[in-house]
Parts: structure tokens; sequence; C-alpha cells
């Protein structure tokens, strides 16, 4: 009982942080918005035992990615007239894939995937089952593939947001240490015979 | 369980909570007042002596004037996220505090087994903190970017790029200290280091120790890392429209942070509530645990009195050019180790010295 | 894990958090109410050194703060990987350990090419 009205809690608060991210006015109320709704959900993942997952969450997304989100919105500039502009221009488009999704939404509840049967024979694991044990075990033997690919995914994003965003400055002055911590007395010294 | 029950339960929770928050919140309070003393020793000359006797009502004094400053909120703000910030600044470093084991008590013998106490003891205690650490950035960037002032979003800007810097080496170091102990669970960390000295993770890990603490003062922007503050060039930085018990707020944060880190160094290398040795388990395993923190609080205020402050440069290449590298070698090195002996016969005293930590392996 | 477990351990954070609220939200209300406030125009205005504020706070930042956060998040998932490998490396033994070898060599030959590019070069 108290496992369910947790779950309500999370559930309803995370679905208001969703709608919250959609309707502010304010992009950086919009990211807090979107930062309360992730822990919710780690609080979901807490409760299908899936404690690895949920910190994970909090680590990745609100720690990390967030932060990232953040840096790209503070240094936007964000005209309020420009964005009501286009609104009329991107109705229809926004709508048909708005009502797609509405009518995927409800074929997919009404399937029977979601029958109360079916969920509720997800209990909870026993004592000695370690999430983050349990992962571990199968990332590094049976998923082996995905995980060397993911490193190939980093691998792309690094590369692209280098390539992407480095401009090196031609102004600027760059400090060698290395080269200032080799220079010897003849480099820099000439004697003079007055 | 009854309703009744239940209420007793979360009463007893949170009593709990209070016993560890509001000392947090003491400790905060009198490390303000040592660190006076500390550096005005260390300067040559007395610090405050005024307030009470050898100046030790001093904290309650400036708790007192803040309290009755009056609070400014800038015309230009975004009130909303100005009011947050401070709480937002605030509330990670308490947070963190409910997974640190404070040590293991039978309470006078009414438990069979030993009880770790901990607010919570959870099984992913290590990725707790560091996932509850790095939230302290949206306090530094919600109030730069809130005070809708040029030097509040300098500060906040170079003061998140600096914070997440210093994480990633702080992550591969607990990486490192988790190859050892082969669990997550704060308290069966601190157990794998139990029997003497020679058995704490500073003698393997002694260069992760050391990337640790740094990282850990420059996640707490603590000097030599203070130039988000950078009074001569950003007045401050995201602080700077802040006043009164607002303004100190931050300041909370930040040595709450920094106790933090110490018991934290004290938990992953130095063998946490456990004596150097066994000779003197007779004291108990809290005094131990709360001595080695008091000495790493100790060495924050003295690399504040020592130390110049880093230029901004030279800070990110320490955090991305020297640590980065040092603490992913490192892991490879601690796991070539646990392999040597499996590669060639002639370095299993390799994999023997590493074995030697590894108690939990079976 | 558990059901017990999960009431046990993570319940008291739960409190812990509104705990914190409180502890962080009271000293700010409370000094709202004790101390005098009274404020001008000049007062509520935005610092600058004393000089009228000129030109928007909200400024464009370096190309080089958003690499950084994105280079940390690349970095940040790579930690994140590390973490279960460490728990259980001694259960998948030196299989496990070889290849996470490999993904810290595809990754590090990221890094190497970001500090040839100077990405992690400051002025």
């Amino acid at each position: 009982m108290l496992e369910a009205g947790f779950f309500y809690l999370f559930a309803a608060m995370s679905v208001i942080g969703g709608m919250g991210v959609v309707l502010a006015r304010n992009t950086m109320h919009s990211v807090m918005f979107l930062i309360f709704c992730f822990f919710n959900t780690a609080g979901l993942f807490f409760l299908l035992d899936a404690e690895f997952l949920g910190i994970i969450l909090i680590l990745i997304y609100v720690g990390a990615v967030m932060v990232l989100f953040m840096f790209v919105i503070m240094m936007l500039e964000v005209n309020k007239a420009k964005l009501k502009e286009g609104f009329l221009q991107y109705l229809p488009v926004g709508g048909v894939i708005a009502l797609i999704l509405l009518i995927e939404l409800i074929a997919a509840s009404s399937s029977g995937v979601f029958n109360t049967e079916t969920i509720a024979a997800v209990g909870h694991f026993g004592k000695d089952v370690n999430n983050t044990v349990e992962i571990g075990k199968v990332l590094y033997t049976q998923y082996l593939l995905g995980f060397e690919i993911a490193a190939i995914i980093l691998l792309v994003a690094l590369v692209g947001a280098i390539v992407l965003t480095l401009r090196t400055r031609k102004d600027a002055k760059y400090q060698n240490i290395s080269k200032q911590v080799n220079v010897r007395k003849e480099d820099r010294l000439r004697k003079v015979r007055m | 369980m009854g309703w009744l029950d239940m209420a007793i339960t979360a009463g007893i929770w949170a009593l709990e909570i209070l016993a560890i928050a509001v000392p947090v919140a003491l400790t905060v309070a009198y490390t303000t007042y040592i660190e006076r003393r500390v550096i005005g020793i260390m300067q040559i000359r007395k610090g405050c002596n005024r307030v009470g006797p050898f100046g030790l009502l001093q904290p309650l004094a400036d708790g007192l004037k803040l309290f009755l400053k009056e609070t400014i909120i800038p015309t230009n703000a975004n009130k909303l996220l100005f009011i947050a910030a401070p709480v937002m600044a605030l509330v990670p470093a308490l947070v963190a505090f409910a997974v640190v084991p404070f040590g293991e008590t039978r309470l006078f013998g009414i438990w069979d087994e030993a009880h770790v106490m901990a607010v919570a003891h959870l099984n992913v205690g290590l990725l707790y903190v560091l996932a509850i650490g790095s939230l302290s950035i949206y306090g530094v960037l919600m109030a730069g970017w809130a005070s809708n002032s040029k030097y509040a979003l300098i500060g906040a800007v170079r003061a998140t790029c600096q914070m997440i810097s210093y994480e990633i080496s702080m992550g591969f170091a607990l990486v490192c200290v988790l190859m050892l102990a082969g669990s997550m669970d704060l308290a069966k960390i601190v157990d794998a280091q139990a029997g003497g000295f020679w058995h704490w993770y500073i003698i393997p890990l002694f260069p992760m120790f050391l990337v640790y603490f740094i990282s850990g003062c420059a996640e707490s922007n603590r000097t030599p890392f203070d130039l988000v503050e950078g009074e001569a060039e950003i007045v401050a930085g995201h602080i700077v429209e802040y006043s009164g018990m607002w303004f100190a707020t931050f300041s909370l944060a930040e040595y709450g942070a920094m106790i933090l880190i110490s018991l934290l160094t004290c938990i992953l290398f130095l063998g946490g509530w456990h004596a150097p040795i066994e000779a003197l388990d007779f004291i108990p395993g809290t005094v131990w645990l709360l001595l080695k923190a008091a000495f790493f609080i100790f060495v924050f205020i003295w690399f504040r009195a020592t130390f110049p402050r880093y230029r901004y440069d030279q800070m990110m290449r320490l955090g991305w050019k020297i640590f980065l590298p040092w603490t992913l070698g490192w892991v490879a090195v601690l796991g070539i180790c646990t392999y040597a002996g499996e590669l060639n016969h002639s370095l299993q005293f390799l994999s023997d010295m590493i074995g030697f930590y590894q108690p939990w392996r079976s | 894990m558990g059901a017990e477990y999960l009431a046990n351990e993570y319940i008291p954070i739960f409190i812990f958090i509104l705990v914190a609220l409180g502890m962080g939200a009271a000293p700010l209300l409370i000094t709202v109410f004790v101390a005098e406030q009274k404020p001008d125009r000049e007062k509520l205005s935005a610092y600058e050194c004393g000089f009228e504020a000129f030109e928007d706070a909200r400024m464009h930042f370096d190309v080089r703060f958003y690499l950084v956060a994105i280079l940390f998040v690349i970095f940040d998932l790579e930690t994140a990987f590390l973490f279960p490998w460490a728990v259980v490396l001694d259960q998948i033994g030196m299989f496990g350990f070889i290849e996470m070898m490999l993904f810290l060599i595809i990754l590090l030959v990221g890094y190497i090419y970001a500090w040839n590019k100077g990405a992690l070069q400051w002025e």
C-alpha cells in the first residue's frame, strides 16, 4: 500500500514535471521541470528494485546532460516575440504528429500489454539480489557487442563535438609548458662585449 | 504494519536524520571558527578571540548578525530561481550525508549483530554520494543565471566548468577503490580495510588518494581552486547579488561539502572507523573516523593558508591533462596487476600483492 | 533488494530530502521577517562595481565552455560503464578485463584526438 502510494506520488509528479517542461514560458523553468521529472523517474526506478539505474539516471542525466542543456539555454538569446512568430506555420505538422502519437498511445494502452494481470506478476527480488551485480554480469558478457558499440558511439560523439565546435583562435597566446621548462640559458641570453 | 507502527518508525527515522543533520550544521559553524583561528596562528596573529572564551561564541554572533541583515533581491533577477538557488545549493550538501556510515554499533550489546550507523545503508552508497555531489552544480548555476548580473554569470559558468572537469577524475579514482573492494556499499568498503593501517587503501592507491582529495578541493571550490570566487576579477562570482543569510547559505553548502569530502576520504582510503593498529580498538570507531576527518578538515584549512590561487588555464590543465590520464592509467594498472599471475607465472607476486587488499574476492 | 530493503533504506532518504529542504528554506524565511527591509532602487540594481549597469547581462560565452560540458557528458558516461564493471570484476574475470581495456582504448583514441586538436587547451 505504501509502495502504491509512492508510485502514484512519483508518477503524478513526473507527469506534472513533464507538462511543466512543455508549458513553462521561461526556458530555464522548463529545464528545472525536466530535472524534477528525472528525479521522480529515478524514484520510479527505485520502486522497481533498479537502484543502479535510478542512481545512474540522476548521475548522468541530472548531473551531466542537464548541465549541458542549461549551458546551451543560458547562452541562447531567447526572443519571446520571435518564438511565437512561426506558431501558425508549424501548427498543421505539429498537430498531425500529436494526433498520430495520441492514436498510438490509445492503441498501445488498449492492446492488453498494460493489463493489471501481467503487471501484478512482477514482484520484488529476493534480499540478496544486487541490481548492480546483476547488470554487470549480463552487460559485460551477454551484451558485449552492444557495450563495445557504445564505446564507438561515444568516440564518434567526442570527435563530432570537437569538429563542430572547436575553432582555434589565432590571436590567443598559448602557454607551452614543456617549452618553458626546457628553455636553457643559451636560448635567451646573449653576451655582448662592451 | 499498522498506521501506528509506521508513524513510530517514521519518527525514529526523523530523529536519526536530525541526529546527523544538526551536528553537521554545528560542525559547519565551528569549522568557520577553527578556520579563522588556525589561519590566524599560521599567519602569526590571534584570529577571533573576543566573543566568549577564546572567541568560541563567534559563530553564534556571526549567525545572529547574518540573520539581522537585509535581504536583497535585485529587480532584474529571476525571482523564482533566485530564491530557489540557495536551497538548491544546501540540499545536496546535506542529503549526501544520508549514506555516510559513521561506524558500527551493537548499541551497548543490545543488538546481536553490528548495525551500520547510517541513515540509509545503500548497496550503491558510493554512487549515491557521487550523484548527489554532482547536483551541487545547480545551486551555483542557478544563482549565477538568476541574478542577471555579469559577474554572477561569468562566475557561475567558470564554476560549473571547474566542477564538472574534476568530477571525471573523481569518478575514475572511485572506480579504482571499487576494483579493490568489489562493492559500492560504503560499509563494506570500510570493512575490506579492517585490520591495521597496512590494509588501508591509501597504500596501493596512494596516487588515487591524492587525486580524490585534490578533486574534492576543486569540487567544493576551496583554495587553491577558489577562482570561482575570484574577488579580484569577478567579485565573488555567482554569489555577488546575495546578502545576509542568503549569502551564508552558500557558504554553509561549501563547508558542508568540505566536511563530506573529508569523511569520504577517510572512509574510502583510510580505513573509516578502524583504528590504525588493532591494539587501539578500545577507542570507539566513530571517534577514530571523526578524528581522521578532523585532520582532513585541518588540511583543507592548511591549504587555504598556504597556497595561492590557481590560474584558470592551469586549473583546467590539471584536471583534464594530468588527473584524467593518470586515473585512467591506474585503472589499467590495477587490472593488469590483478591478472598478472594468470598471464605469466613469474608475475604472480603482483597478483598476490593486489590479492592482499581484496578480502572480498572469492 | 526486496520490498523491506526499499522501505528501510530509501524512505529515510526521502524524509532526509524533505528535512534538508526545510533546513535550507527556514533560515531564508526567518531572516526576511526578522531583519529590517528597506529596499530602494539603487540597492536593488545589479552590482557592477558602482557603475550603472549597461548592456544585457546574459552574454555569449566562448564555445570552449560548451565543449567542456560535452566532453564531460562523454567521460561521465564512461565512468558509469566502469562502475558495475569494477563491482563484478571478480565474476567476469580476465575476459571482462580485456573487454573493458578495449572499451577504454577506443575512448583513449578520442581523448588523444581531443588533446591533439587542442580541445583541452585553455589560454
